[in-house]
Formats: structure tokens, C-alpha cells, sequence
């Protein structure tokens, strides 16, 4: 299970990379609780949503839906249903580019009964029709509808996402594109089965209460998989790099705000120390959900704009409902990204304030570059020495709220060996005990900017064409504040405010995408065919 | 065997309460002293090395914003708790709860706020200093509590992206006519935009329900009984007491089904179905009788599930239940319908099984499953302060005291046919029917179908 990266010497530059596994027996991670009162049973696949097929996107969270939501070729998902209730025993997992875990949780009494309906479920699953046209059905229906009609912060992250990995296996939503998942064939899946769902390329998780036998057992009864190697494979690509700022306006009908997410890639993951360092940096200026955070401060606790401005190093699983990050995401391919939520649009605050009917444009422009002004200048002049030291202090304690139960801790073990770490959090502990304030603004520097980043922002469809012809034209954006909030601003908040209205913004394109058209430039053509990859994916660096 | 008898030993060690403890679904002793003031202080001692979680129960929510215009009022006012004291000034608070490490957060519902802290055990001492002093003597200013409102207009624009959540408004106000569960606890549009002049008014919220008597504390993870408490009586000793009594107006009887609706186009075909309930109690069986049957109902071992989401595949999922509240709420029965025109037939089958649910008794051994899976589901679900002090939290919000948690789970025990048998025809009823919907159409009208007559209300 250990990777192999390409080192920075290598100066070729190469459409993909091919990320090494090495062949090995499992390898398994135990986090021995016996005091504890369930089981925690995990199994990592090396095969997320890059390995779809171009034209069969969303091939992987199908596969995976079928055997952790499916039937066994001894019993049906409603025979399992039946077994599993009493006991409240459940099975679960989830797909990211990169992993899909199954985690099968069990009160530790029934573990004993739990086990073959475990390995039956992973070994030897039905890939029934009816199963298939159920998950199908949902599945089609989330890339189809739901994704575009429940959240706008979340359609935008997947947006941003989509424009960052755009010609790359990872562009893809995880559960992929209309057409793709309209081309899945249950042929296709038990192949994609066969080829990425095998015991050369899965780490065990052990947690809780179990036998001390169980992971010699599971390492037996896993051989039943099969020994495909083919995810050794897989094609890891850095996000493109963007040419200023390349912006995208999902224009959406009767959309209340502005949804904002923009990024651009970053080289270093959490294989590498400088990670420690990035973090402080990070949690200053954008903690997820923290008042405390810069951009917090300035957008939404001074100026009243939105619920909140966050800032992220990697990848933050369902940021809407978790307060901490949660495991089982880990990835090769990282970006930085800033997530402002909705922000208001010119509709909304001219039925809401008569005193702006004749503004032109909502708070979007004006809150992109507030982000970056303020990204800018911690840049520029760094953390203050009473700023590192009172978030370096944070997060050597706050890391370890991340692991206060069974399966987050043992989640978080499980990703440490994915980026070639053992324990990620006890680690990063001695790392961030170790960083020096230089070190932190130095590899700010480094490895972050403000002038070349893909923006995304969904919005209402009478904002898009007016914030397009803002942003294109770099036109000042004052802050149009309510009659009854004005008064409430202080001078140097309104002296900050004329300075970022005209901070220019290295804006290269700004497009207008309605909703329905979304998520449809991908790997494959209008019919699902492969298209050839443009040839601007840069060569994968792994900086340690 | 040998492993199960030694887990039973160690699991028996570990939990090192008294016997009657071991009979209890909380296999923690809940140790309560109530300070003279009032204020009710619970620490439930757990081996969390290092780890506390700390959470303040205020018994007051949307169900007390009694008030016209004032809706959404105690969730923006949980907002305001973050403001600042002339103590603690904003940026202060801000940089102390930093240091600390801590997770920390606030949340607003119908029938309550709560506020919580999980960090080292060894800054419970900070968190106890700053959560009294806002307690006590929040003290943000006029123009503090003006820009605070836009987060909270940014909170509603950011949720009504959702049409479950644009529902959920209408099926409230659709509901109720006369109690203030009639509004979310969000509260309306309008009344948001409104909220940078209610400045006055928030100053008498405070007053009114931020007092001891309406408070709890709770603290679980690795401390001490006699260290909660006198950190409580240190910090929280002086509190004084208020004289608000909370007065409710009740819902006045529904006597028709009422509907509502939402067009939604390019999303999948929804129905909720809601039948008033009863509110919580745990000295009856109404409550803990409705959710068995529920389970019984509508989990993914439930005859509707295997019928309508995995042999018919005319639902997408459902889900149904008896929400917990101070005053009677609703039952409520989702359905995520593939497609409309089978609208009509997935509400048929529902209401049929809710019909049969009135004179079928259930077998004793689906009853027993569903118990064991209750208590099985709870037990599984506390292995970290942070859920043992939200469940504490829950029942502490209901009843006032959290040994009401015990009292529940004991409750399920006793649950017997009859008893689902009697809460399904006391409130399975047409008469107090809210349907809600959200389809591509403009309208959407059960009765127009020719299947429309919904088999509910033959009583026995």
C-alpha cells in the first residue's frame, strides 16, 4: 500500500502519472478498544471515482452502491435488512476520487453472526436487476436533479471541481455525469468489480471490540476478491493550472444569493511536513466555521454579508453539516479552495431595501474581493508573531476533537498510511510543535497566490449577465448597505470598503453557464464516446 | 464464550455503577445538583482521557416567540450570544474560546438553544468563566446587533436553496393557527429582514429566558462531580433568578385535512405527509408506543420500505416519525416519489398500513426486534462525550431533568400491541391530516384522483 511519488527532479511533463501500489498482502490497521461496546469493521479500495471509464461516469459509487446497498447471491438486501435490525448493525460507504470505503459497524455481542453477512456482502454480492434499477434510478436522479435544486453551496463546490479538473478522470462529479450513469450496464459493474475491488489493492480498518483473530481471519476470507492489480494503474492528474481568474456564473432561476467557491492546485498534500505549517496559515485566515477566522471576520461579522467565508488546504467532506473534517477522503490531487456562502444578489436586496432599488449588481463581486485582498496582504506581510502562536496553540488541541469516536479514529489511522503517514494527527501534533513563524510564511509564499484561480458562482439568472459585465470590466463594486446598516459601519470599515471595491482582480474570463448545462463537458462527448484529453494536465509532484 | 463472559467483566468494570445503573440505557450515572438559583447542573462522569464536553440547555426556542413580527427571534438571539460583555468584548471572547482548543457552536430549535463546548477537560475552568459571563452580562452594542442580522439573512438564503426547507415553512404555517409552531424556527423572511430594529426587543429576550431557571448545564468526559459543581457555583453561583412564565397559546383542534403545496420543476416528487401528535412525556405510553410503531413502520425492515423503495421502486425513500416536543407537534411520513403520477398510489399504501396499524397487532417478535434495535441504536451511538452530552441535552429540553433518557428506554420496554394499536386510532385521523408537496405541476390535488379516498379513521 505504499506509494510511490515522482520526485520534483523528474522535469518532464507528462499528461499523467501512474501511481505505484505495491502488491503486497493486506494491510491492516487495529485500533483495539475492548472495553468498547461495538466493532468497527473498514475496508479502503484504492479505486474512487477516477477510475470510472470515460463514458461510464459514475461506474464507481454504482459498484459500490450495488454491493453495500444490494443483495448477496445467498441473501437479499431485504434479508439483510431483516438480519441487521435488531442487532442495529449497518453497513455503509462512501466513493471519493480517490478511496471507497465500506464500514460495517456492529454491536461487538453480535459480531460473531455479523461476520459472514459482512464478508458475503463484500465477496459475493447478487448485482441483481432489481438492485440495479433502484440504484440506477436514484443514482441518475441525483446527477440529473438534485444536485442542481438542493443546495447552491454545494452545486458550486462540485461546480468549482468540475472547472478545476476539467479533461482529468477527476472532473466528474462522484457520482458522475447524466450520460454516464444513463451507460452503466450491470456488465460493466461486475467488470469494474472484478478489476478494482480486490484484496491486492484494500487496507483493512479494525476498531472497537473484536477478537484478536479477526484480522488474520479477514485476510483469508478477503482472498476471495480476487488479485487484480489493474488500480495500480490509475492515472492521478494535478488540477489545471488556471490563467488568471477563470470564472463561471451558474445561472439558476429563482436562485436567492450568489454561492461562491474558487481555487487553484496546490502541490502539497498531507504526505508532505510543510502540510503543518500551511495549516496555520490556513486556520487564520479561513478556519472552517470558526468566528475567530480572518475572512469570517471581515465578510460576515463586519459587513454583515453572508452566514460565513472559510478557507480550506484540502478537500472538506460535506462542509455544510460537519463542524470537523471527517475522514475517508484522502487524495493525491489537492487544491486550495475558498468557500463563501451565499451572498446577496441585486434582486433580493432591492425587494428588501427601497433605498438600493437602483443598484446594478448584489454583494458577489465585492465579496471575491474582499477574500482575495485579505489573502493578499497575509501574503504579503505574513502571520503576526501573537497570531502563529495563538493558532499553532488552537490546533494542536483542536486536531484531536477529530478523533473523539471509534470510526473517526479509525478512519483518520487508515488515511495516515494513504499518504504514507502512521498516525496523521499524533504526527502533525509534532509537526506543528516544531514550525517556526518563518517556516509558516514562508511557505505561504510558496505555494499560495491570489492572481490566477477558478472561480464559481451560482446564482440567480437576473444577477448573471450584470456580475459578468462587472467582473470582466473590473468595474468598482461598493458595498451597498441598507439604510438601517449603514449607520452601523464604522470609518475604517467604510475606508476599507472604497479600497477593495477597486482592487483589481486578474479576471481572464468570466462565462455565463445555465443550470441544465452544467456538468456536461467531460471526458466523454454528448453520446458518452471517449474524447481525446486536452493535453494540459501537469505532471503530478509530490513536494515532501 | 470465553471472550463474550470477559467482555461482560471489563464492560461490567468499566462502567462501575450501581446495579440498578446496569438496568438503565445510560450506563452512566447522571449526577444532578441544583444550585439555589435554580440553575440544574448535571455531570455524568466518562473515561474521555483529557476530553469534556460542556453544554448549556436553555429551555426556550421558537415555540416562545409569542409575539407578532418576532419570528426566528431566539435563533437570531443565539447569534447575539457571541457579541460580546463588557468583560469578554467580542474579539476577546473570541481569542479565550480560540485558545481553548475547542469545538463550539450554538443551535436553535422549537423548544429550545443550546450552546456547546468539547475541549481539554483542563480549560473547563475558561469555558465555565466565559460561558457565565455571557450568561450574565451579554452586553453587545446597537450597531453589534444590526450587522449580526445579515448573518442571519445569509443563514435563510443559504437553506431556502432546498425545497424540503421551503416546505417545511409552508407545512407549519398550514398546520398550526394558533401556536407558534405555526413559524419555523428560522422564522419568515420578512421578520429577518426586519431584525436590525428590534433591538429593544432583544434586550427583553434576554431577560426573560436567560436566567437560571431556564438553564442546565451539563458536563460529561473525564471530570468530577464535585469539580462541576464548584465550578458551577463559582461562576454561575450569583445568577439571579427571573420571573418570566412562558405562556404558550395551544393549538386550537384541526377539524379537515389541510394541504400545500410547492411547484418545483427539475426535482424529484415529494410528500408529507403530518398528523398532529402528542407532545413528549415519559410518564405515558403515548409517545414511546408511537415510536415503535414507527420503526415498526417505516425503518428498512418495515412492509412499506420493501414494498414501495425495493420491490416496487415507486419511492425513492421514506421515512416517518413523532418529532419530540414540548406541545403536540406532528407525525411525520416522508416520501421521495420517482414519479408523479404515482403520487396518489404511494399515499394510498401508506395510509393503508397506518389504517391496518389500527387493528392488526403486530407480532411479539417484530415488537421485540424493534426494541432490541432501539436499544441497540443508542448504545452503539455513545462512544464520545460529545453524543452522550447531545442525547443528555435532548431530554433535558423536554422534561427538564435527564434522567428522563432512563425513564423513556424504560418505557419502550413496556410497549405492547395494544398500546400501538390504541396510539394509531387515537392519531391516525383525517380530521388532523397537513399534506405536503412539491412537484413539477402548479397545483397538486389528492382528491381529483379517482383513488382518492384514503382508507383512515374506521375506528374500531
Amino acid at each position: 500500500m505504499k506509494k510511490i511519488f515522482l520526485s520534483e527532479t523528474i522535469a518532464t511533463i507528462v499528461l499523467f502519472i501512474t501511481f505505484t501500489i505495491n502488491a503486497t498482502a493486506q494491510e491492516v490497521v487495529e485500533l483495539r478498544q475492548p472495553e468498547a461496546a461495538k466493532a468497527v469493521i473498514k475496508f479502503m479500495f484504492n479505486n474512487g471515482s477516477i477510475s470510472d471509464p470515460a463514458g461510464k461516469e459514475g461506474l464507481t459509487q454504482f459498484t459500490t452502491s450495488m454491493i453495500a446497498d444490494g443483495g448477496t447471491k445467498t441473501m437479499t438486501k431485504s434479508q439483510i435488512d431483516d438480519a441487521l435490525y435488531p442487532w442495529a448493525a449497518s453497513i455503509s460507504a462512501s466513493v471519493d476520487k480517490e478511496v471507497s470505503i465500506f464500514t460495517f459497524e456492529c454491536p461487538s455481542a453480535y459480531l460473531d453472526k455479523f461476520y459472514p453477512i459482512m464478508m458475503d456482502v463484500l465477496t459475493s454480492p447478487a448485482f441483481s436487476k432489481e438492485d440495479y434499477l433502484r440504484i440506477q434510478s436514484n443514482q441518475q436522479n441525483y446527477v440529473d436533479e438534485v444536485i442542481r435544486s438542493s443546495s447552491d453551496e454545494e452545486y458550486s463546490k462540485k461546480a468549482l471541481e468540475d472547472f478545476l479538473f476539467r479533461n482529468t478522470p477527476y472532473q466528474h462529479m462522484i457520482s458522475g455525469t447524466s450520460i454516464g450513469v444513463k451507460n452503466i450496464l450491470p456488465d460493466d459493474i461486475l467488470a469494474h468489480y472484478k478489476s478494482y475491488y480486490s484484496s491486492k489493492n484494500v487496507l483493512i480498518g479494525l476498531g472497537g471490540n473484536y477478537p484478536a483473530d479477526l484480522a488474520a481471519r479477514l485476510k483469508t476470507d478477503l482472498q476471495k476478491l480476487g488479485a487484480s492489480e489493474k488500480a495500480s494503474q490509475l492515472r492521478r492528474a494535478l488540477p489545471r493550472p488556471p490563467k488568471g481568474l477563470e470564472i463561471e456564473i451558474v445561472s439558476k432561476e429563482n436562485a436567492l444569493g450568489s454561492a461562491i467557491c474558487m481555487g487553484f492546485p496546490l502541490e502539497i498534500t498531507r504526505s508532505s511536513n510543510s502540510f503543518a505549517a500551511l495549516m496555520i496559515a490556513n486556520s487564520w485566515l479561513g478556519e472552517h466555521r470558526k468566528s475567530y477566522s480572518h475572512l469570517y471576520k471581515k465578510i460576515r461579522e463586519e459587513r454583515s454579508m453572508n452566514y460565513g467565508d472559510y478557507s480550506y488546504i484540502e478537500w472538506y467532506d460535506n462542509g455544510g453539516s460537519n463542524m470537523l473534517p471527517p475522514p475517508g477522503v484522502p487524495r493525491s490531487s489537492n487544491y486550495f479552495s475558498i468557500w463563501i456562502r451565499p451572498v446577496q444578489t441585486a434582486v433580493g436586496l432591492k425587494k428588501q431595501y427601497s433605498e438600493l432599488s437602483d443598484i446594478n449588481i448584489g454583494h458577489a463581486h465585492f465579496a471575491i474581493r474582499m477574500a482575495l485582498h485579505e489573502m493578499q496582504k497575509l501574503i504579503n506581510n505574513g502571520m503576526t508573531d501573537e497570531d502563529f502562536t495563538s493558532t499553532k496553540t488552537f490546533l494542536q488541541s483542536y486536531m484531536k476533537l477529530y478523533i473523539q469516536s471509534t470510526e473517526k479514529q479509525l478512519g483518520y489511522l487508515m488515511d495516515s498510511r494513504f499518504y504514507g503517514r502512521k498516525n496523521y494527527i499524533s504526527e502533525m501534533g509534532d509537526l506543528l510543535e516544531s514550525v517556526s513563524l518563518d517556516e509558516v510564511n514562508e511557505t505561504m509564499k510558496k505555494f499560495w497566490q491570489t492572481k490566477n484561480l477558478y472561480v464559481t458562482i451560482v446564482t440567480d439568472a437576473t444577477e448573471a449577465e450584470p456580475l459578468k459585465k462587472s467582473l470582466e470590466s473590473n468595474a468598482p463594486s461598493p458595498m451597498s448597505y441598507s439604510n438601517v446598516l449603514k449607520g452601523s459601519m464604522t470609518p475604517e470599515i467604510l475606508k476599507e470598503d472604497k479600497e477593495v471595491e477597486n482592487y483589481p482582480l486578474n479576471v481572464k474570463s468570466v462565462t455565463i453557464v445555465k443550470s441544465a448545462d452544467t456538468f456536461r463537458n467531460t471526458n466523454s462527448d454528448p453520446n458518452g464516446k471517449p474524447v481525446q484529453m486536452e493535453n494540459v494536465v501537469p505532471e503530478m509532484k509530490m513536494v515532501k | 464464550m470465553k471472550r463474550t463472559l470477559l467482555m461482560l467483566l471489563l464492560g461490567a468494570a468499566f462502567i462501575s455503577g450501581t446495579p440498578d445503573q446496569a438496568k438503565k440505557i445510560l450506563p452512566y450515572p447522571i449526577l444532578q445538583k441544583k444550585l439555589e438559583n435554580g440553575l440544574n447542573v448535571v455531570t455524568v462522569p466518562y473515561p474521555s482521557p483529557g476530553l469534556a464536553a460542556f453544554y448549556i440547555v436553555v429551555r426556550a426556542g421558537s415555540r416562545d416567540e409569542i409575539e407578532a413580527g418576532r419570528t426566528g427571534f431566539a435563533h437570531f438571539f443565539e447569534h447575539m450570544m457571541f457579541r460580546g460583555t463588557d468583560k469578554y468584548p467580542k474579539e476577546q471572547y473570541s481569542e479565550i474560546l480560540k485558545s481553548t482548543g475547542a469545538s463550539a457552536n450554538a443551535n436553535t430549535s422549537l423548544d429550545r438553544t443550546l450552546y456547546h463546548m468539547t475541549g481539554s477537560a483542563d480549560k473547563l475552568d475558561v469555558m465555565f468563566d466565559l460561558e457565565a459571563d455571557r450568561f450574565q452580562n451579554l452586553n453587545y452594542s446597537v450597531d453589534g446587533f444590526k450587522t449580526e442580522a445579515g448573518a442571519v439573512k445569509g443563514e435563510y438564503t443559504k437553506n431556502s436553496a432546498s425545497p424540503y426547507v421551503q416546505l417545511n415553512e409552508k407545512i407549519s404555517e398550514t398546520a398550526f393557527k394558533t401556536h407558534t409552531y405555526g413559524h419555523t424556527t428560522m422564522g419568515y423572511f420578512k421578520d429577518i429582514v426586519d431584525m436590525p430594529n428590534q433591538y429593544d426587543y432583544s434586550r427583553e429576550f434576554f431577560k426573560r429566558f436567560y436566567r437560571p431557571e431556564y438553564c442546565t448545564i451539563i458536563v460529561v468526559g473525564d471530570v468530577t462531580q464535585e469539580r462541576v459543581n464548584e465550578l458551577s457555583q463559582k461562576y454561575f453561583g450569583d445568577w439571579k433568578p427571573g420571573t418570566y412564565v412562558s405562556k404558550v397559546q395551544q393549538e386550537t383542534p384541526q377539524t379537515e385535512p389541510r394541504y400545500t403545496h410547492i411547484k418545483k420543476e427539475g426535482f424529484p416528487p415529494y410528500m408529507d405527509i403530518n398528523f398532529k401528535g402528542p407532545a413528549f412525556s415519559d410518564q405515558n405510553m403515548d409517545m414511546p408506543s408511537l415510536d415503535v410503531l414507527c420503526s415498526i413502520l417505516f425503518s428498512e425492515k418495515s412492509d412499506l420500505y420493501k414494498q414501495l423503495v425495493l420491490q416496487e421502486q415507486k419511492c425513492r425513500f421514506i421515512n416517518g416519525g413523532a418529532q419530540n416536543s414540548r406541545d403536540p407537534y406532528l407525525i411525520s411520513i416522508g416520501a421521495s416519489v420517482a414519479k408523479e403520477q404515482d403520487m396518489m398510489y404511494v399515499k394510498t399504501t401508506i395510509m393503508n398500513a397506518l389504517e391496518s396499524a389500527k387493528s392488526k397487532p403486530f407480532a411479539a417478535n417484530v415488537i421485540a426486534e424493534t426494541k432490541m434495535n432501539l436499544r441497540n441504536s443508542f448504545a452503539m451511538g455513545i462512544d464520545n462525550p460529545t453524543s452522550i452530552a447531545e442525547a443528555l441535552s435532548a431530554y433535558t429540553w423536554l422534561t427538564g431533568d435527564p434522567e428522563s433518557i432512563n425513564r423513556t428506554y424504560a418505557l419502550y420496554e413496556k410497549v405492547t400491541a395494544e398500546d400501538m394499536m390504541r396510539v394509531a386510532q387515537k392519531y391516525f385521523m383525517s380530521n388532523t391530516l397537513t399534506i405536503g408537496t412539491i412537484t413539477p405541476s402548479e397545483s397538486f390535488n389528492f382528491e381529483k384522483s379517482p383513488s382518492a379516498t384514503p382508507q383512515i379513521d374506521k375506528q374500531k
